[in-house]
């Protein structure tokens, strides 16, 4: 297949290096301009393979050349949402040709030619060629391809400028990318060395805690290291999309942590939190007293609303334990469309750090942004509670409702209850071998054998 | 092959790695060091400025992850190895990869996971790679070196360096890292001394496969800051690695 092309193509040159001293030239890279463009072109009528500018032949030892390679597809099921998948497979594919470097993506592309490769006659024109049967192969749904190398600063330019325009399109459309979009999600057990019986879940709408790992990033490193620490999960079932559980995903994570944590929420801090290993960014807490979340980042010193610092707090919700009330969560997670969706995401946030809601302007809603106060408003409940009431925070609604809510049914107990004042002796209205109550401050609260008798049981239906 | 080169510090790790590029660097091999040193100056030895290190990599991407300036579309993977690729000095002798300080606050899995792929994936271009190792043990628990196949332990004649070195060939034991090679160099002897200190180096349970005495260039390049690197072909340290380093090719 590749008998013209004077060096040896396959998958056994992927993470070649080219060192300075055994190149003959460096194409674009940080001391020069570049990009790489996959696109739909229903016009294409036939195969073509060009450089358009100078080719290797004309080039001296250590020239640093700018360098664009265009790729025109066309297929009868090829979309324009297919571009940037097919896109990604070029770093992949330009290194399976011997002597020639690939790194990087996009408009960060940089590539070094060996001078090996340029002795034994390599030219461009043969990596355009090598590129376009490649793609073919790979993705049958490419029925004809057209490879353009142009190696004109001029022709670079505008090139690198329009290939720009259309990565930040593709990146909106990427932004879009929810968890109805997608059939796998990922698991990440990275962390496990430091915390044994944790798994982290990621989702297109929730990045990986630490901040450091997406869904597409997860994507890659499955490919590339289908043994490593991440993995694919089968979406599956979804058994509350509010909530965001899964079938799947709960059997995974009962797999993967040993049975310690069986059910997992991924958009609320309430019942079963996503668990953490201590490597979050952000820690989103419950504040009884106001009914409303807190958030605190690895950055900020100060106290919190519950009177412990970031580092107590972190301390209490990591090592994989599943502590209701508190999640450890990423910055990047706070700018999705689904953060603690099923909590009532920014309305039902009452505090965060100065510096983190700068940094969120834009996501957190326009007419909330005033209302929901910070460390240089107020750092107690008591001074957040009268923020909330001068500033008219949605939590105030919540809280007024709950009040109402509470005595109505109040009412409709009352009759019930009597009838138990006839009793001399309360029996238990329930016990358990151990209940463990979120709590603030600091503390957590286990109940071990507990009986709870109570003068008035409130059943309430979840509204 | 892969070298690494370990022991106290201040024994002479940076001077007998300096020497091992500037001797080998002759082979016409492909070369590459690491300096896995945080507090080691060896781009100060070798005569060469470092704009970059891994470390700088890492905690430009966190700062570039939490301001949100990453693109959705592109994966970290690549802008990792995009990033450690320009943070290498290439010279036409050798290349320097310097790791730089270690991280600060933070969690680190994550990144640390993707450098440690991207970085053996790199390393494996080269022929040689010489890695100076931060003082004392923790690379050895840390299993940073677990691959080296040649461990050169510098001592100086001080009791401490040579108990270091003892640790250093006990743990690796106890850790099942089985070297082809584990030598012990001495650094720093004074004339008359040899007998003496072979006798106690014999104690470490290391084989010496070189003595360096002390030596009035080396101290005059130290003090004048000039790389050792550029040490006389013919002056002592160099002739003793020329002949360790012909004992390892063998």
């Amino acid at each position: 297949m590749f008998e013209d092309i004077p060096v040896e193509v396959s998958p056994m040159y992927e993470g070649e290096r080219i060192r300075a001293a055994n190149m003959f030239v460096e194409l674009a890279g940080p001391k020069s301009i570049g990009a790489e463009l996959v696109q739909v072109d229903d016009s294409l009528t036939e195969e073509k393979f060009e450089v358009i500018g100078s080719e290797l032949s004309d080039m001296n030892q250590g020239d640093i050349i700018p360098f664009g390679l265009k790729i025109a597809i066309k297929g009868e099921k090829l979309e324009q949402e297919l571009e940037g998948v097919i896109e990604r497979r070029t770093h992949d594919l330009c290194n399976y040709v011997q002597g020639f470097m690939h790194l990087n993506q996009r408009d960060q592309i940089w590539c070094r030619v060996s001078t090996e490769a340029k002795d034994a006659g390599f030219k461009l024109v043969h990596l355009a060629k090598a590129v376009g049967t490649l793609f073919k192969e790979e993705f049958p749904i490419i029925e004809t391809i057209a490879v353009t190398i142009l190696t004109k600063k001029e022709e670079v330019e505008e090139f690198v400028e329009g290939a720009k325009s259309t990565y930040s399109i593709r990146d909106a459309r990427s932004r879009e990318l929810s968890d109805e979009d997608v059939d796998v999600f990922y698991g990440c057990l990275m962390c496990q060395s430091f915390a044994p019986s944790h798994m982290c879940v990621v989702t297109p709408d929730r990045t990986a805690l630490c901040g450091a790992i997406n869904w597409f990033d997860c994507r890659a490193s499955a490919k590339m290291d289908p043994d490593g620490a991440i993995f694919e999960i089968e979406k599956g079932e979804v058994i509350d999309e509010e909530k965001g559980e899964y079938i799947n995903v709960n059997n995974m994570i009962s797999q993967k942590t040993q049975g310690e944590t069986e059910r997992v929420f991924l958009h609320s801090v309430f019942e079963y939190p996503h668990t953490s290993c201590g490597c979050f960014e952000a820690v989103a807490f419950y504040i009884p007293e106001l009914d409303g979340i807190g958030i605190v980042d690895r950055d900020f010193n100060g106290e919190t609303p519950l009177g412990i610092p970031f580092s107590s707090m972190a301390g209490q919700c990591s090592g994989g334990k599943q502590v209701e009330g508190f999640t450890g969560l990423s910055l990047e997670y706070m700018r999705s469309p689904k953060f603690l969706q099923a909590d009532g995401a920014y309305n039902r946030v009452v505090w965060l750090p100065q510096n983190i809601k700068e940094s969120l302007k834009e996501y957190i809603p326009k007419d909330l942004y005033d209302k929901i106060p910070t460390d240089a408003d107020a750092t107690k409940v008591k001074e957040i509670k009268t923020y909330l009431n001068d500033h008219n925070h949605p939590i105030l609604e919540r809280i007024a409702n709950q009040n109402q809510t509470d005595e109505e049914d109040e009412e409709d107990s009352v009759s019930t209850t009597s009838q138990e004042d006839t009793t001399p002796e309360y029996a238990p209205v329930m016990t358990s071998p151990e209940i463990s109550v979120p709590a603030s401050g600091g503390v957590r609260i286990v109940f071990k054998n507990a009986k709870i008798y109570a003068e008035k049981v409130i059943i309430k239906k979840k509204k | 092959m892969i070298i690494a080169v370990s022991g106290k510090g201040g024994t002479g790790k940076t001077l007998v790695s300096s020497l091992l590029v500037k001797v080998l660097s002759k082979t016409n091999k492909d070369i590459l060091i690491i300096d896995a040193d945080p507090d080691s100056n060896i781009p100060d030895t070798l005569g060469i400025n470092v704009e970059k290190s891994v470390g700088d990599v890492r905690e430009n991407l966190k700062k570039d992850i939490n301001t949100g300036n990453i693109s959705v579309g592109t994966n970290k993977w690549d802008i990792l190895d995009y990033n450690i690729m320009t943070s290498i000095v290439e010279t036409k002798e050798f290349d320097l990869l310097v790791m730089g300080r270690p991280e600060g606050s933070g969690c680190y899995c994550a990144v640390n996971n993707m450098l440690r792929k991207i970085i053996e994936n790199i390393s494996s271009n080269y022929d040689v790679i010489i890695i100076d190792t931060e003082a004392g043990l923790e690379h050895l628990s840390r299993r940073t070196t677990q691959n080296v196949d040649t461990m050169l332990v510098v001592s100086d004649p001080s009791a401490r360096g040579i108990l270091t070195a003892s640790r250093i060939g006990k743990l690796a034991e106890e850790l099942e890292i089985n070297f082809d090679n584990l030598y012990l160099i001495l650094n720093r002897i004074k004339e008359g001394e040899e007998d003496n200190i072979t006798q106690k180096a014999a104690k470490t349970g290391l084989d010496v496969i070189g003595l360096i005495h002390e030596n009035e260039i080396v101290s005059e390049y130290d003090f004048e800051g000039k790389p050792l690197i550029d040490l006389p072909n013919d002056s002592e340290p160099v002739q003793t690695i020329e002949n360790i380093v012909k004992k390892l090719l063998e």
